[in-house]
C-alpha cells in the first residue's frame, strides 16, 4: 500500500512540514515534564463548528487526520463511502476517562456528566473524524499497546486489498496528562535531562513521555503514491528481516521497558537512527517513526539521529544529509522480546 | 482476488441468559426475560471472555491443537480498556499517589491479549474498543485477517463486565430504563445493561477440512459504516445502518429476500429503536421476522455483537428464533415487528446487526450450508 499523505500533531507543531523541520533541526529540550502538544496546535477554526465540544484527544486525532487527507490532495468528497478510518491508542481518551470519574467522585453516582462519558470511550476520536471528513466507510478503532500502530497498518493493508476501501485513514493518538505522568514516574525511569536515548539499548532505559497523534492516507493507486510503498508489517515473522535495509529506524524510546533486543537490529551494519528524541516516549510512537521513515525517502535525505549518545559504537546516522535510499525498517520491541516491523519502500 | 470461504466452527456464549449456549437455547426456548432491569455476573471482563472461548474451542475442538495453527485473536470490549480504576483515582486525587496495582493488572489485561497469551494462541491479537459495536466489528476485523491470509483460524467477538463507569455514564445520558426493557415497544423507556461474552471460533474452510471439522454455518458477510452525524445520537434517516446493511448482502452475494430472520441491536432506546426500524424496513421490508435478545441478556456493550452472533448462528441450527421479550405494543414510527413468540424460521442465511456510540454500524451475514 501506498502513502499518499501525512499529518501530525506533536510537541514541535502540527503539519508533516512541521515534522520535517523538527527531524532537519534535530533536538530541543522539552518545555515542560515531557513532549506535550502546545494548546495553538489543536486551535482550527475551521473546524471549529464541528469538535468545539471534542477533548484534547479527539482534537489531535482529528486536525492529524485532516491535514492527512490535505496533504495528499486527493479529493475525497465524491468518495465518502470508500475511505475507511482506523485509530490506534494505547491509553484512549484517559485525560477525559478521569474527568468523568472526577464528576463521580465530587457529584455521585446520578450527576456525572453525560457529554464527558460520551467522549471517554475510545472511539469518540474515530467518530469526530468521521464527522470532520463526512466519512461514511467503515471506522475502527483497536488498541494493543505497543503494537496498536501496526496492528492498525496490518487491518488498513486487508481493508485495502480485500477492496473494502479505496483509501484507508490510519494512524494512531496518544494523550500524556498529569495522572499519566504520574504513572510514568512510578513505572519508568524518566531522563531527568529530558533526552531519550534510543541507542543504550538498556535493561532499564530512560523515558521523556509525549503525546500526539500522527495519521496516513493509504491507497493501493500507485499514481497517489507522495512518499513511500509499505511493503510489509510484521509481528515476530522473522523472514521480513532477510532484505537488505538501507536504514533501519529503531523506535526505542524507554516506554516498554528492557531495550536490550534493539542491539540485535542494530548490530547488523545498517544505518541506524531513532527519531523518538523529537516527539517523546509514547507507545504508539512507532507511526512517527514510521513518518521519518516516509519522509526521508520522499525528500531522498537521512537525517541525523537527534540524540546520539552511542555507548556501543554502532553505526548510527550522524549528520543530515542527501542521500540514496530506497528501503527503510523501523523496528519495535514490546520489552517481551516480541518485535514488530514496518517495511518501508520507495 | 479469491476470497477463502470462513466457517464457524466453535460458538460460546455467557450472558443473564445462560452460562453457556446450551443454558441459552433453553432460555430462549422458554421466552424467559430476566428478573430484574440490570444483569450481572459480577465476573470482570476477562473472566467472561474466558468462559466463551473455552466453550467455543470446545466446540471447534481446538483446544489441543491450538499452537499447530496460526491462531488470531480479536475481541471487541469497551470496559476493560479503559483505565478508570475509581479507588487508585481517588487516592491519586486526595494525595497526589496512588499504588500500581491497578495499573499493573490495566497493562496485563488488554482483552485480546490476555485470551492470547491464556490459550497460547501465536497469530495476530488486537483488541476492537468501537464501542457497543465491537464484538461484531472484531469478527469483521477477524474475517479480514482470514480473507488475507493473516491467520488460519481467528477466536472473534466480544465481552464486557458491568462495573460503575458504565452504570453511571448510560445513567447520566438517561437512557437507562428502571424497568424491564421492551425493544421496539412502543411504550419502551429505555435499555437495561447487562454484561457477558459471545465468541466465534472462525476458520478458512481449507484449514477445518484438515482438522477434520465439518461445519454448517460460515461467515458470508461484514459491513460496516460510520453515521458521521453526532458523538450518541444514530443518523435519523437511518442510512449509516442501511449502507453497512448492503455491504453485508453484497459481501454474501446474496440479495435481502434471501435472509431469513434479523437478530436486531434492538435496545430499545427511543432513538435506537426508531432508526434501525426504519433502516431493516428499507432493506428487507415490512415483513421481515425480526427480534432483539436484550430481553433476554440486557445491553452488554461490547459482548453483544459477539453474543448476538452466536445467537444467529445457533439460531440458524436450531430453525427458530425466540420470542422479542419485553415487545407488546406497535410503534407507528417503527415500520417492523418484532416476533411475539418463538418462531420456526426456514432459509439459509440471516443477519445480526450493531450500532453504536460515534455512530457505528455493523452488520455480519452468517450463512447455513451442507457440507460439500
Amino acid at each position: 500500500m501506498n502513502v499518499a499523505g501525512i499529518g501530525v500533531v506533536f510537541s514541535g507543531g502540527r503539519g508533516i512540514s512541521s515534522y520535517d523541520d523538527a527531524l532537519k533541526h534535530g533536538w530541543t529540550k522539552p518545555e515542560d515534564s515531557g513532549y506535550h502538544v502546545k494548546k495553538e496546535s489543536i486551535i482550527d477554526k475551521r473546524f471549529l463548528d464541528k469538535i468545539r465540544r471534542a477533548d484534547r484527544f479527539s482534537k489531535m486525532a482529528v486536525l492529524a487526520s485532516a491535514d492527512a487527507v490535505a496533504d495528499s490532495a486527493i479529493n475525497l468528497n465524491k468518495k465518502k463511502s470508500s475511505l475507511g478510518i482506523i485509530v490506534s491508542t494505547a491509553f484512549g481518551p484517559h485525560v477525559t476517562t478521569f474527568r468523568f470519574l472526577d464528576d463521580i467522585l465530587e457529584y455521585g453516582d446520578r450527576n456525572a456528566s453525560p457529554t464527558t462519558f460520551s467522549h471517554s470511550v475510545h472511539n469518540a476520536a474515530a467518530s469526530y473524524i468521521s464527522s470532520v471528513l463526512e466519512s461514511r466507510g467503515p471506522t475502527i478503532t483497536l488498541t494493543q499497546f505497543a503494537f496498536s500502530f501496526h496492528q492498525a497498518l496490518i487491518l488498513a493493508r486487508a481493508w485495502l486489498y480485500e477492496e473494502r476501501c479505496e483509501y484507508v485513514l490510519v494512524g494512531s493518538v496518544d494523550e500524556c496528562g498529569t495522572v499519566m505522568e504520574y504513572i510514568c514516574s512510578q513505572k519508568l525511569r524518566i531522563a531527568e535531562d529530558g533526552r531519550i536515548k534510543p541507542f543504550n539499548f538498556l535493561e532499564t532505559p530512560v523515558a521523556v513521555p509525549g503525546d500526539g497523534s500522527v495519521f496516513f492516507l493509504m491507497t493501493r493507486e500507485k499514481s497517489h503514491k507522495k512518499y513511500c510503498e509499505i511493503t510489509a508489517v510484521s509481528l515476530n515473522d522473522k523472514s521480513v528481516e532477510k532484505n537488505k535495509q538501507d536504514m533501519c529506524i529503531l523506535d526505542a524510546d524507554g516506554m516498554t521497558g528492557d531495550e536490550r533486543e534493539y542491539q540485535k537490529a542494530a548490530e547488523s551494519g545498517v544505518c541506524i537512527s531513532g527519531y523518538s528524541p523529537i516527539f517523546g516516549s509514547m507507545m504508539t510512537g512507532s507511526g512517527f517513526g514510521c513518518a521519518a521513515g516516509a519522509l526521508m525517502l520522499k525528500n531522498q535525505m537521512r537525517y541525523a539521529c537527534p540524540v546520539q549518545d552511542n555507548p556501543h559504537n554502532i553505526n548510527i546516522c550522524a549528520k543530515t544529509e542527501p542521500a540514496q535510499i530506497q528501503r527503510i525498517s523501523c523496528i519495535r520491541y514490546n520489552g517481551r522480546e516480541e518485535k514488530a516491523v514496518i517495511k518501508l519502500k520507495n | 482476488m479469491k476470497k477463502p470461504n470462513v466457517v464457524i466452527t466453535g460458538m460460546g456464549a455467557i450472558s443473564a441468559a445462560g452460562a453457556n449456549l446450551t443454558e441459552t437455547l433453553d432460555t430462549f426456548q422458554r421466552g424467559q426475560a430476566n428478573k430484574k432491569p440490570v444483569f450481572e455476573h459480577r465476573m470482570s471482563t476477562l473472566i467472561l471472555a474466558l468462559c466463551a472461548v473455552d466453550e467455543a474451542l470446545d466446540d471447534a475442538e481446538l483446544k489441543k491443537d491450538i499452537e499447530d495453527f496460526r491462531v488470531g485473536v480479536c475481541l471487541g470490549t469497551t470496559v476493560a480498556s479503559q483505565l478508570n480504576d475509581v479507588d487508585f483515582y481517588r487516592s491519586y486525587r486526595s494525595t497526589g499517589k496512588a499504588s500500581m496495582d491497578s495499573v499493573d493488572r490495566f497493562l496485563k489485561g488488554n482483552l485480546a491479549q490476555a485470551v492470547a497469551n491464556t490459550i497460547k494462541a501465536k497469530g495476530p491479537c488486537v483488541t476492537v474498543v468501537n464501542a457497543c459495536s465491537s464484538g461484531a466489528d472484531a469478527i469483521g476485523v477477524a474475517l479480514s485477517w482470514l480473507m488475507n491470509g493473516e491467520c488460519d483460524i481467528a477466536i472473534a467477538g466480544g465481552a464486557d463486565e458491568l462495573n460503575r463507569i458504565p452504570i453511571c455514564g448510560f445513567g447520566a445520558l438517561g437512557i437507562v430504563s428502571e424497568s424491564l426493557c421492551a425493544p421496539f415497544d412502543r411504550d419502551r423507556k429505555g435499555l437495561n445493561l447487562g454484561e457477558g461474552a459471545g465468541i466465534l471460533v472462525l476458520e478458512k474452510e481449507t484449514c477445518a477440512r484438515k482438522r477434520g471439522r465439518k461445519s454448517v454455518l460460515y461467515l458470508a458477510g461484514y459491513g460496516a459504516s460510520a453515521d458521521a452525524y453526532h458523538l450518541t445520537a444514530p443518523r435519523p434517516d437511518g442510512t449509516g445502518l442501511e449502507a453497512a446493511l448492503n455491504r453485508a448482502l453484497a459481501e454474501a452475494h446474496i440479495m435481502a429476500q434471501d435472509i431469513c430472520f434479523v437478530n436486531a441491536h434492538g435496545t430499545a432506546t427511543r432513538d435506537n429503536d426508531k432508526v434501525e426500524g426504519i433502516a431493516l424496513e428499507r432493506v428487507f421490508g415490512k415483513d421481515i421476522k425480526v427480534l432483539s435478545t436484550k430481553g433476554f441478556t440486557g445491553h452488554t456493550l461490547a459482548g453483544a455483537g459477539g453474543l448476538e452472533a452466536v445467537f444467529t448462528g445457533a439460531a440458524l441450527l436450531e430453525g427458530w428464533i425466540p420470542a422479542s421479550v419485553g415487545f407488546e405494543h406497535q410503534d407507528e414510527e417503527i415500520p417492523i415487528t418484532p416476533v411475539t413468540e418463538k418462531t420456526h424460521i426456514q432459509g439459509s442465511f440471516a443477519v445480526s446487526t450493531s450500532l453504536a456510540f460515534g455512530g457505528n454500524n455493523a452488520a455480519i451475514v452468517i450463512g447455513k450450508k451442507r457440507w460439500n
